[in-house]
């Protein structure tokens, strides 16, 4: 680290914002304050409670909870999780924070915000502790969040107490030396301690804090471990702590307004080549390298256009990104001329490929993303691929697969049995076909009339009844007959739930 | 040219999730089309061939019997080419055989018995072709659809091999007995096989059939097809692709549709005819013989038999010292054993002899329970303990010329090891292939209904919990207990289609069979080999052996099984037994029990938790009430709370009677000698035999069957017969109308439900014996009741809690001083008490708790908590500390209370390794301190509770009852003195909840405090807006208006309160 540890001279606040997920999103709903309301994680049917206000925990209501059992308390509020709304209060916090200390350690999980300031050698500039945590404090009320703040020379202590679940004075500061006494009195949930732990003090009858530190540490040892020296210190104030600051996220971001409106496609390439070399440059500087670009036009009339490209493989080859942003601009390009551009990347770590002396070239991946990329421009991105036969007996079903490597070439031995060969229109012709009984009569099939000759069938396959994608087919095998005596040797088939009639293959 | 078809290839869900209706479905839809026979051939077995001819005679069919046979020599059973994506598993491909005559059937049961029996285990197992050869005579081969070997070696190997098969069939089985199949869904590649099967048959000269490979009934039930490949396979139906069927055609095709299929192969069509012809045998003809016992040389089975019945006689009725009795007795004797040389049955009877022998022999506790204790032949040979003569009792009842079939005799033995001996003495006797336990059907029900259908839809994990634990497991359904309405409860959307299908699915599988089980007792026996009448296979228990049919098919075939019952309460009668001698210092002899008056007593308080058919709540509120003072009052008891005398309305009649509020009146002063001992109404299904033989001049087997045609619901015509002969015989006697029409409705309403007097006579003998044991040596009762836990009513808790009201001093765990079973200690002051054995210590494993105890035998009391994780390696961390918390190391060493012990012992559990020992000194816990404070006493109790699943300190409610006494919450004690219609209030820790089936959606629940128990009663009302609570809460404080009418107490609940602040998790017992 940066600074050496230096208990003596370590000063910790920390901030501790308790049912964060609740606390965020209801900071901008004032009307829902006064409302018993829980937030509901998780995907319906498995939706539970992941947190709640203090009224909604007086009716009863405990984290954990399903939409069930939610259901039978009379007016409660359950809103959706929003992680992006935790996010951005989160940041604010954050922020917040950093504006009283450069060094923020985050210790925040899924259900809390914790961070501790480390504010030793501060007091010129923001005052005493006490002065800065109650600063600090009117910061975060404005922020229309609940927080305790809590200061000490330990940052365990500091972190102990201000998770403290009781309601009390927001801003608490443990005297130098009196960590030990502060503490005494916390309930050993503060420590987080492993479900294994917990039962064993449980069973011990610890459950302070205090209780703990009066354990003899030695024997404690000798009973859970090292763990034990580490809970020991941490319930006298007096364990040492790493500190750890977060750094400023690293985002790769270039925003660009323009002068004039541009609505050539080739301008915009020469600014974009620009800013792609920034992006590529700051990217290689950890090398890593780009692995998808997102570029968002700012279009006249307030629109957007929003178009990420990404390669098989992360790469740094301005020509490459260049060429492959131009294909996409080609297949989809902006309705309106441009005001502004973001372009945004992922960083990717950069392809490593090891050739062996005997192993055959490969065609270059870069070169075969461009060309993939043509061809997904013209038949579009889900119309390219390998195609796959599905496991269902519907006929002709299949899916298209990414294109890969196959691990083993199976040698499949087909019994050669004679077959005959058919020649399969795609897609199927609807024909008009008159009927006697069920059976075919005749069929008019690209304007010929036909008289049927001879039918086999009909082949019957029906399936997926239990889904809203089920079908059914009668397939007939007809040889059939035009009025000048030629033969059709042909496969007909009858759609039994759109009820169509198609021609769907001709034997040789 | 003809309209004439046969099925001869159809399987049923006795194919395991390979076939989709029940045999009746198929008899049923057989029926229908007017069809004359059909042959069942379900998967490596008969398993449902017993329902399909019971069935199938029922409604003049013939059923023809077959199977699939899996065999390994052939190439495995057809799939999909490899280029096509599917989830196929290779499996062997399946022989169809259809049974000729008797012969054949006895091969194919021991074709099916040697491939299920080469497996170790319970396995789906397959025959080799050699198994194939030996067994071949008497049955007819049919070359299969799919799954059979020519469809698989035509696409492998093309025509060629397909030929070679046929030849393989014909060398085996004749050229006369194979027929080429032909089978047609309209699947495209089904066709080219067919094709070349003609010319195989042509070639080969072999005759073709036609057949659909039926595997339901209807078209529409291929979706039970599908869904139940979809379980088989472990896969949902969205992914299950190409294992599903590809249409709907495998269902019971009328003649007409046949024919047209098969126009241009005729001869398929008529070959279904004349095939069916050539198969003579029928299930009726199974050749079944009981056992003949081994009898000394010039003896007959029936001389042999009338000596042990004579030496029981003089045993049994001479010490008596009764003449009359004993003249009557052998009077009776006589004429039973005219009955049963008659009937041939002295064989079953000297079997069932020599298993009451044996258990003799090995001081194994049995007692015949059921309609046998009629008998005074079975009463002379100990198989059961009542006196027919003495208490007479219908014989007709258990044995009659007319009924056509096996006598049943029921045995009870002390449940587990005992029981387990009685049955391997059997297998013993009469061989691998000689005995073996009926099977049990398992079936789709609610919940495992919901939950495989769930899972194959895909619906997640959770949700499909959340709905199984909604599925009501109470016996009452109220309109809301419906599958639909648990679905909606458990969040389902009923209109979303996929969900509404699995919903429809879920409930047309309910009953369906899923699996073979093992039925809990009964066994079959057969002269020569078992596995010729019926193939036997593995259960999953190993040693077991199991036939493929359930006890209902058994007795449906006349095959004669012995049922070897577990129960609980005859473990607990021996162990006292055994007890009683060793501590109080003399001997019991069940025989010479005496009739006590304190017993009668007790049993009047309804003081009877933990005696046997006596605990229940239902009893306990009857019994003051009925207030019985002689063991015949007991017989009554025991079988009138019942469904039958409830839902008949015999009980309060009788009730009132008892208690003098109604006079005694007889439907006809004929019947006053019938219906005296039960005041005049109408108990037990003797007595209705006897009304019918009294009024209507009835022979004992008449008036059976009128029992028997009453009992069985499909069998109305052969009822009205009956009543009509049964008023002809009534108005002979001069009984008027209205007489007549009250004995038919007392018939009628009660024959469904009744209990037979003996079955009740030997249950009430045995709840004599533990009422006798629990007032009289209370200690070795308790003890041996906790020793056999889990039985009865209540949980151990509520059973220590008791005796300790009657005065017992119950003792703690001490590893000092507990054996692993709970013991029976002497005190200073002579008394005796119950010290807990290791065996309630939750969690502690059996082998562990040995060693602890072996170890103190050898070498002392233990020292200190180092030396017992010295001396008893085997312990584990977590038996220690489970051990520690309980008390249960409170007298070692220097141990002062429970958490000094942890202490001690979480250092003592963690020895340092090698590398550290050497410099143990210096890792010593040398500190004298102590730290952990002593646990209060709530935490001692949550201590006991969840390491022991009780208490022998103070009650929980004790601990509260200043605070609930202030606020005016009564005790159970209290309820005693207060007046009926007071409003109360009462709290207890619920010990049991009960929801009967003829209590109309109410519910029961038993509530003890530390004075004793409490009833409640809850409305269905109530119950719908209080549901969580009532099943969920452990303790509960209710309010409601006090009913206290001839010493019955009850609380009828108006409100319901959760009781909190308790940190206990008590376990009640649920009864459904």
């Amino acid at each position: 680290m940066d600074r050496p540890l230096n208990q003596d001279k370590a000063l910790y606040v920390c901030m501790y914002a308790r049912e964060f997920p609740a606390q965020s999103l209801l900071r901008f709903r004032g009307e829902l304050r006064d409302k018993a309301c829980v937030v509901m994680d998780g995907e319906p049917p498995k939706r539970y409670v992941c947190s709640l206000n203090s009224r909604a925990r007086k009716l009863g209501i405990v984290p954990g909870m399903t939409q069930i059992e939610i259901d039978t308390f009379p007016s409660v509020t359950a809103l959706p999780r929003v992680k992006a709304q935790e996010a951005t209060a989160k940041a604010a916090l954050l922020q917040c924070a950093g504006t009283f200390s450069p060094r923020v350690e985050d210790q925040s999980n899924d259900t809390y915000f914790l961070c501790v300031m480390d504010i030793a050698g501060t007091e010129k500039l923001f005052g005493v502790a006490r002065t800065l945590a109650e600063n600090l404090l009117e910061r975060v009320r404005a922020l229309a969040i609940v927080v305790r703040i809590t200061v000490s020379r330990n940052f365990h202590a500091a972190v102990c107490l201000a998770r403290r679940t009781s309601a009390g004075n927001p801003v608490a500061l443990i005297p130098a030396g009196k960590e030990a006494a502060v503490l005494a009195m916390l309930p050993l949930s503060v420590l987080d301690l492993s479900t294994e732990l917990a039962e064993t003090f449980s069973t011990w009858g610890i459950r302070t804090l205090g209780m703990l530190a009066a354990l003899p540490e030695r024997s404690l040892i000798a009973r859970i471990g090292q763990e034990g020296k580490r809970l020991s210190q941490m319930a006298r104030g007096n364990w040492p702590h790493l500190f750890l600051p977060i750094e400023p996220a690293f985002k790769l971001e270039e925003h660009v307004a323009l002068d004039s409106p541009v609505e050539l496609l080739s301008s915009l390439l020469f600014i974009l080549s620009t800013m792609l070399e920034q992006l590529a440059l700051r990217v290689s500087a950890r090398a890593q390298a780009l692995a998808s670009v997102t570029i968002t036009l700012f279009l006249e009339g307030n629109s957007q256009h929003l178009r990420t490209v990404r390669p098989a493989l992360p790469s740094n080859d301005r020509q490459l990104w260049i060429k492959l942003i131009h294909l996409d601009f080609e297949a989809h390009p902006p309705q309106s001329a441009i005001l502004a551009l973001t372009v945004s990347a992922e960083a990717g770590i950069v392809r490593k490929t090891q050739l062996g002396l005997f192993t055959p070239p490969l065609p270059e991946p870069d070169r075969f993303d461009i060309t993939r990329a043509r061809i997904q421009a013209i038949v579009g991105k889900n119309n390219a691929g390998s195609a796959t036969l599905n496991d269902s007996h519907h006929p002709d079903t299949f899916h298209l697969d990414s294109f890969s490597v196959p691990s083993d070439v199976a040698n499949r031995a087909i019994v050669s049995l004679s077959r005959v060969p058919m020649r399969v229109l795609r897609p199927p012709e609807p024909v008009i076909i008159t009927l006697s009984g069920n059976r075919p009569l005749k069929f008019s099939f690209l304007g010929v009339t036909y008289t049927v000759v001879r039918a086999y069938g009909p082949w019957l396959a029906n399936s997926d009844w239990w889904s809203s994608t089920l079908w059914g087919y009668e397939q007939w095998d007809l040889i059939a007959r035009t009025h000048n005596g030629s033969l059709i040797y042909c496969c007909l088939v009858h759609d039994l739930i759109k009820k169509c009639w198609q021609m769907t293959g001709l034997y040789d | 040219m003809t309209d004439q078809y046969i099925e001869l290839h159809a399987a049923s869900a006795f194919s395991f999730l390979e076939g989709a209706s029940q045999p009746e479905e198929l008899v049923k839809r057989v029926q229908e089309l007017q069809m004359p026979a059909m042959a069942l051939l379900d998967r490596n077995g008969v398993y449902g061939s017993a329902r399909f001819h019971t069935s199938a005679k029922r409604n003049n069919i013939r059923a023809h019997i077959g199977a699939e046979i899996a065999v390994s020599g052939f190439a495995p059973r057809l799939t999909p080419p490899a280029w096509l994506p599917h989830r196929h598993v290779t499996e062997p491909a399946r022989v169809s055989l259809l049974c000729e005559s008797r012969a054949g059937y006895q091969n194919l049961c021991q074709l099916v018995t040697q491939l299920k029996m080469r497996e170790k285990t319970k396995a789906e197992g397959s025959a080799t072709s050699e198994d194939l050869q030996r067994y071949t005579g008497g049955l007819i081969c049919l070359t299969g659809g799919d799954e059979g070997p020519l469809a698989a070696a035509l696409v492998n190997g093309g025509e060629e091999a397909g030929r070679e098969v046929v030849e393989r069939l014909v060398e085996t089985f004749g050229p006369h007995n194979v027929y080429v199949e032909l089978q047609r869904h309209q699947e495209r590649e089904e066709e080219w096989r067919n094709q070349a099967a003609l010319r195989i048959a042509d070639s080969l000269h072999l005759p073709v059939l036609a057949t659909n490979g039926v595997r339901y009934a209807a078209a529409y039930d291929r979706e039970i097809l599908d869904l139940f490949t979809a379980i088989r396979h472990h896969v949902e139906l969205d992914r299950a692709g190409r294992l599903l069927a590809i249409n709907s055609q495998r269902y019971v095709r009328p003649a007409s549709e046949m024919a047209a299929l098969f126009h241009d192969v005729s001869s398929a069509i008529g070959n279904t005819i004349e095939l069916s012809s050539r198969l003579k045998f029928e299930l009726s003809d199974l050749g079944y013989e009981f056992p003949r016992y081994p009898v000394p040389d010039g003896e007959t089975m029936d001389s042999f038999l009338r000596k042990r019945v004579d030496e029981g006689v003089q045993r049994r009725y001479v010490p008596k010292d009764n003449p009359d009795l004993l003249a009557r007795a052998k009077k009776q004797v006589e004429h039973e054993l005219a009955l049963i040389q008659q009937l041939g049955f002295a064989g079953y009877f000297l079997i069932v002899w020599d298993i009451i022998q044996f258990c003799k022999r090995n001081n194994i506790l049995i007692q015949g329970r059921g309609s046998a204790a009629n008998s005074a032949v079975c009463y002379a040979l100990e198989i059961t303990a009542i006196d027919p003569v003495g208490m007479e009792l219908l014989f007709e009842r258990f044995l009659s010329e007319s009924r056509g079939e096996w006598p049943d005799i029921d045995l009870d033995l002390p449940s587990e090891e005992k029981r387990e001996q009685a049955i391997q003495y059997v297998y013993q006797r009469y061989g691998e292939l000689g005995a073996a336990m009926t099977a049990n059907v398992i079936t789709y029900r609610g919940k495992s209904a919901a939950r495989e259908v769930g899972k194959a839809l895909g619906f997640d994990e959770e949700s499909l919990g959340r709905l199984s634990s909604l599925v009501s497991n109470f016996e009452w359904r109220g309109k809301t207990d419906t599958m639909a309405h648990s679905f909606l409860n458990a969040g389902f959307d009923l209109e979303h289609p996929r969900i509404a299908k699995y919903l429809e699915l879920s409930m047309r599988i309910q009953d369906l069979p899923r699996h073979l089980g093992q039925h809990s007792g009964g066994m079959v026996i057969c002269q020569g080999q078992l596995n010729r009448v019926v193939p036997l296979e593995r259960a999953s228990m190993p040693g077991r052996t199991v036939v493929q049919w359930d006890k209902e098919d058994c007795a449906d075939l006349g095959i004669i099984k012995v049922d070897l019952l577990g129960l609980g309460m005859m473990a607990v009668i021996e162990d006292c037994l055994e007890l009683i001698p060793r501590h109080y210092g003399h001997p019991v002899d069940l025989a010479q029990l005496p009739d006590d008056p304190e017993v009668y007593k007790t049993l009047q308080q309804a003081d009877t938790v933990g005696m046997f058919q006596v605990e229940s709540r239902a009893q306990m509120a009857s019994l003051p009430r009925n207030h019985p003072e002689r063991f015949y009052d007991l017989v009554v008891q025991v079988a009138i709370i019942r469904p039958g005398p409830i839902v008949g309305q015999m009980m309060h009649p009788y009730m009132r009677r008892r208690q003098k509020k109604e006079a005694v009146t007889y439907p006809h002063p004929s019947l006053v000698p019938v219906l005296k001992r039960t005041l005049g109404v109408p108990l037990f299904q003797e007595q209705l035999l006897r009304i019918a033989m009294v009024v209507a001049n009835f022979s004992g087997a008449e008036a059976e069957e009128l029992r028997r045609a009453v009992g069985m619901r499909r069998s109305w015509e052969r009822m009205k017969n009956l009543e009509v002969k049964l008023r002809a015989g009534m108005t002979a006697n001069g009984l008027d109308e209205a007489t007549q029409n009250t004995i038919v409705q007392n018939i009628s309403s009660f024959a469904l439900y009744g209990f037979p007097e003996s079955h009740a006579a030997s249950f009430a003998r045995i709840a004599y014996f533990s009422a006798y044991f629990k007032v009289r040596y209370l200690a070795a009762f308790t003890c041996a009741i906790l020793n056999n836990q889990p039985m009865g009513f209540y949980a151990p808790a509520v059973l220590v809690k008791d005796a300790q009201r009657h005065g017992l001093r119950v003792k703690p765990i001490d590893v000092q001083i507990s054996d692993w079973p709970c013991t029976v200690e002497h005190e200073s002051d002579g008394s005796l008490s119950l010290r807990m054995g290791l065996n309630y210590a939750k969690g502690l494993r059996k082998q562990s708790g040995e060693a602890l105890v072996n170890s103190r035998k050898q070498a002392g009391l233990f020292r200190s908590a180092e030396d017992i994780a010295l001396r008893v390696p085997s312990l584990n961390r977590k038996e220690f500390t489970l051990l520690a918390r309980i008390g249960a190391f409170n007298k070692i060493g220097d141990i002062e209370h429970r958490r000094d012990a942890i202490w001690q012992i979480e250092r003592a559990g963690r020895p340092e390794g090698d590398l550290l020992r050497q410099h143990r000194d210096s890792l010593q816990d040398y500190s004298e301190h102590r730290p952990l404070r002593q646990m209060n006493i709530e935490e001692r109790m949550v201590a006991d509770y969840v390491g022991t699943g009780l208490t022998i300190g103070k009650h929980p409610m004790h601990y509260r009852r200043p605070q609930l006494h202030q606020i005016g919450v009564l005790s159970a004690r209290d309820l005693r003195t207060h007046k009926n219609g007071e409003f109360v209030r009462v709290a207890g820790c619920v010990i049991a909840r009960q929801r009967p089936g003829t209590a109309k959606g109410f519910i029961f629940l038993s509530m003890e405090d530390e004075t004793g128990i409490a009833n409640v009663i809850i409305t269905p009302d109530l119950y719908e807006r209080e549901r969580l609570q009532v099943t969920g809460s452990k303790f509960l404080l209710i309010e409601g208006a006090l009913q206290n009418q001839d010493g019955v107490i009850h609380i009828k609940a108006a409100r319901i309160k959760t009781l909190s602040g308790n940190s206990l998790e008590v376990r009640s017992h649920d009864f459904h």
